[in-house]
């Protein structure tokens, strides 16, 4: 079974005359393990499509199946549960709870996810060791430096070991040499788990760590 | 790292973003405690007397409007009343507002001097005529048993015998005498004031039965006022505006706590709405940032409580000695779910805009 | 500045609400003073409104009329004290009225026609010629109890005549009659039949021409044993429960003003925050953080001088179809006064709102986000 399936989505903002395509039939499928990286310029669809695949947003019309989930049919309350467990979310802000430690921000998702916390400790703490963080669990955001963050972040998206992360620009605040490290890390994390990926980006440098780039103009795919 | 946690972590780790907040609140809890010390240790002072008297109705005279400095109840009218269907017992009463002052003290000090016939309630039966028992409060301005008060512009001598706890009248401290001597007390502090032996202000009255009823048919059968005690209390001058106005000083605060509070909280849930919407990517559910904010909204009110309790019964400590504050337990007690409710009430007013937060707001910005 | 006023009047609904919310908090501030200074006249208008520039206390009364007693040969000794011009007895008791309008508590003052201690402000009618007349206090007149009807003083039940009515002439919050001293004395026997003679409670004295009232207060306080002597003003202001209200009353002003800055501060902070973009824009173009200030300080300034405006305006509607029991009027100083103090308190409550703009960095409008999260 892919990770994620779209088949015609379409996403409408507005009504009447002020109604704006963002997504118009987009079809698309992610393999359990594949890294796929979606570039276009700016008010192309990406984020929609992220938000979308994230359980995020709805569609206007279409199918989303992420896993076992046909999310496009879900009330909010569904939706929240499936964004619990399903997926992981890396923003763009990276938009860590600046008054967190390292540690807490990656907690955070688990135990809203019901995990047990002796078991959700043991995995952040795996987790951070992994991201090479050992040793600053338990700094606040603050007195980390943008890398660092940004790897809290991929943390926090991998902690309920979701089929599916969504990556949202994760490289734009970096410099480049930072954003290969992060990039090099997303493609080792994702292989390694035998996670799928969808990474969003504009840098197009990033994309030669993905399996597959697909192009998004004005709502539509073009391979 | 549960939602309630996250709230709780947000209050240790950030304390001066809540503690204005707390502060204010701290302030006005102070403010309720003292205002309802103020107002019980104001009506305790007022009613004492009566409540000491701890009868089932007293009468008065007619036309009297319950007063007692004018209502008169003649021997004859006493008479009825003690006919009257339901009444046990009737024993005389009478006070004298005036001052008295020990050998040597610089400054007299107000006294409600009481004459009465039987122990009822609180009041032992009278002394022997030219003893006195003493409203305790008055052992603070340094009266003690065995000193002998001079009372009135004449000076009646009276001996303080013993001691009654709570026992003033229109906050002068009461001084309970046996018939005799208070009427020689009236004689020389309200000379135009003067009853013929036998008459007296009013009566107190033991009921058999509902108090009320016995009453109602003491003054359909004698034309007298008869009022059971509690109303006779709430008749007492002053005692109604008191309660009334104080009540609208609490509610004035209540109403402020919550209006800081709403206040409060719409400024941070409005500074924290993309933190939300992020907390809402991630799978928080609407219920539990709530929960989480009604935590931080308790621990708030909870901390300010305990600093406005702590700063009120300071303000008790080192108030003036004629501030009359009196605070009790239960009243305190009382102060915490009328706080905690005002400021859940508050905290409502967010409710919407939390509901609503867009989790796609973590995604698309702004 | 332009940006500030702009912003008014595209959001008439926020700033009205406010504006409203202030108007009616600084009504209540306006409606509590004025019923204050009501209710305090009617605490003391008697001893205020009576033509004694000098009143006599028994010492040991401690300045409180209603338990002073003037004992027998006081008045001849307070009457040779040099500077003294005439010295009256002045009575006051508490009774019940059985007036046309039904059962009223009351308080009866003998006076000494010609004397010094009559009722000074007569609005209507004239002052009682000879016993069993009396003058009311203007604001407790009521149908059946007016000039021209007659009420019986119980006990006892003596008839008085109400032939005028004094303005300002209330005693301890109760319907207060002015009658002669004499008379007095006749309704007090028929009241308490066993009783002793009636003693005046205060003396009221009048001071020779040229003679200073406190002057000649502290010589018949040295001069007279047993007694105190105060001008006018001392008397009033020591009406025992007056310093009480007094102080309720400065407490309840104090809160309604910290309820009003509050308000004002918590609304322009959380304007402030919502508004964190635009300004950050604005500074990014070169707008000085001084401007952005003093057009929030402009919006202050108008919302609460417009809502102290609205406030002159209720407590004026409430004062022309207000209760007669408790007539209030409005007093423009004190309008004045409290709007004045309610725009310095809410500049400074401000002042947090105006930190949140200064700390602003102009540089974060380039970087984007910031704010909340890391």
């Amino acid at each position: 079974m892919p990770a994620l399936m779209m088949d015609e989505v379409r996403k409408v903002y507005g009504s009447g005359e002020q109604a704006v395509v963002a997504l118009d039939g987009v079809s698309l499928e992610v393999g359990d393990d594949e890294l796929l990286a979606l570039v276009g310029p700016s008010g192309s669809g990406k984020t929609t499509l992220l938000s979308i695949a994230g359980g995020l947003l709805r569609p206007t019309d279409g199918a989303v199946q992420v896993g076992p989930h046909r999310i496009e049919s879900y009330g909010p309350r569904e939706l929240t549960r499936f964004r619990r467990t399903a997926v992981g979310f890396v923003f763009q802000g990276v938009n860590l709870v600046p008054f967190l430690t390292a540690r807490e921000n990656l907690l955070v998702a688990a135990e809203i996810a019901g995990v047990e916390r002796r078991r959700a400790r043991a995995r952040a703490e795996q987790l951070l060791g992994e991201l090479g963080l050992a040793g600053k669990e338990d700094r606040l955001p603050a007195r980390l430096s943008g890398g660092e963050r940004q790897r809290v972040a991929i943390g926090r998206a991998l902690m309920n070991e979701p089929a599916l992360v969504l990556f949202d620009e994760p490289t734009s605040s970096l410099d480049s040499r930072l954003g290969a490290q992060v990039m090099e890390l997303i493609r080792a994390e994702v292989k390694g788990r035998g996670t799928a990926a969808v990474v969003v980006t504009h840098d197009l440098p990033m994309t030669r760590y993905a399996d597959r780039v697909v192009e998004i103009h004005d709502g539509r795919l073009v391979t | 790292m549960r939602p309630a946690r996250i709230g709780a972590t947000e209050v240790l780790r950030r304390p001066g973003r809540f503690a204005i907040t707390a502060a204010v609140l701290a302030l006005l809890v102070a403010l309720q405690v003292v205002l309802w010390g103020l107002l019980d240790g104001l009506t305790g002072s007022t009613t004492g007397a009566y409540r000491a008297l701890g009868a089932d109705l007293l009468v008065y005279g007619p036309a009297s409007r319950a007063a007692l400095l004018r209502s008169q109840v003649s021997p004859e009218l006493r008479a009825r009343v003690e006919a009257a269907d339901g009444v046990a017992a009737v024993g005389g009463l009478g006070v004298t507002l005036t001052w008295g002052r020990t050998d040597g003290a610089p400054v007299p000090t107000d006294l409600a001097v009481f004459g009465y016939e039987r122990s009822t309630g609180r009041l032992p039966a009278p002394p022997p005529p030219g003893d006195g028992l003493a409203d305790r409060s008055l052992s603070q301005e340094g009266v003690a048993i065995g000193d002998v008060l001079a009372v009135g512009p004449q000076g009646v001598p009276i001996r303080v015998s013993g001691w009654v706890q709570d026992a003033s009248y229109l906050g002068q401290p009461g001084l309970w005498v046996a018939p005799a001597t208070w009427r020689r007390v009236l004689a020389t502090a309200a000379p135009d004031r003067v009853l013929p032996e036998g008459t007296w202000q009013a009566l107190v009255v033991d009921a058999e039965g509902d108090a009320a009823a016995v009453a109602a048919r003491i003054a359909r059968a004698t034309g007298a006022e008869a009022l059971p005690l509690d109303e006779a209390i709430s008749r007492l001058p002053g005692v109604e505006a008191q309660r009334a106005s104080f009540l609208q000083l609490i509610g004035a605060t209540t109403l402020v706590a919550g209006l800081v509070v709403a206040l409060f909280f719409a400024l941070i849930t409005l500074e924290r709405v993309r933190l939300f919407g992020v907390l809402k990517a991630v799978g928080v559910s609407s219920a539990q940032l709530l929960g989480a904010l009604a935590l931080q909204a308790l621990t708030v009110t909870g901390a300010a409580y305990a600093v406005g309790v702590a700063a009120a019964v300071a303000l008790a400590r080192v108030a003036p000695e004629e501030v009359p504050i009196r605070l009790t337990g239960g009243r305190v007690l009382w102060v915490a779910p009328v706080l905690v409710g005002t400021a859940l009430l508050g905290l409502a007013t967010s409710l919407r805009r939390v509901v609503r937060i867009d989790p796609a707001t973590a995604v698309v910005g702004r | 500045m332009s940006i500030a006023l702009t912003e008014i009047r595209r959001s008439p609904l926020r700033f009205g609400l406010l504006t409203a919310a202030v108007g009616l908090l600084l009504a209540l501030v306006l409606f509590l003073a004025t019923v204050g200074g009501a209710l305090l006249s009617r605490i003391t208008g008697a001893l205020e409104r009576q033509s004694a520039p000098v009143l006599v206390f028994a010492v040991e009364a401690r300045r409180n009329v209603q338990a002073s007693l003037i004992a027998p040969g006081v008045a001849e000794r307070v009457a040779a004290v040099p500077g003294v011009a005439a010295v009256a007895p002045w009575v006051t008791r508490g009774f019940t009225l059985r007036t046309g309008a039904g059962l009223r508590d009351g308080t009866l003052i003998g006076y000494e026609p010609g004397g010094p201690g009559a009722p000074t402000d007569i609005v209507e009618g004239r002052l009682p010629r000879m016993n069993g007349e009396a003058v009311l206090s203007a604001l407790d007149a009521e149908a059946g109890f007016e000039v021209g009807s007659t009420v019986r003083v119980l006990p006892g039940g003596s008839p008085l005549e109400i032939v005028g009515l004094a303005e300002g002439a209330s005693f301890a919050v109760q319907p207060t009659l002015f009658t002669p001293y004499e008379g007095f004395t006749a309704i007090a026997r028929r009241a308490f039949p066993d009783a002793g003679p009636v003693l005046p409670s205060v003396l009221a004295v009048a001071p020779a021409p040229g003679e200073d009232p406190v002057a000649l207060a502290r010589r018949i306080t040295e001069a007279v044993p047993g007694v105190e002597a105060l001008d006018r003003q001392t008397a009033v202001a020591s009406v025992p429960g007056t310093d009480a209200i007094r102080s309720s009353l400065g407490l309840l002003l104090g809160l309604a003003f910290v309820v009003v800055v509050v308000v004002i501060g918590f609304f322009f902070l959380i304007f402030a925050v919502q508004k964190a973009d635009v300004f950050t824009l604005l500074l990014a173009m070169g707008t000085p953080a001084r401007s952005l200030v003093g057009g929030l300080a402009l919006q202050v300034v108008l919302v609460v001088g417009v809502g102290s405006l609205l406030a002159t305006g209720l407590l004026a509607a409430l004062a022309t179809t207000g209760d007669r029991a408790f007539p209030i009027s409005v007093d423009p100083g004190l309008a004045l006064g409290t709007g004045a103090t309610a725009v310095a308190l809410s500049l400074l409550a401000a002042l947090g709102a105006v930190r949140r703009i200064v700390r602003i960095d102009p540089a974060a409008a380039v970087r984007g986000g910031g704010g909340e999260l890391a």
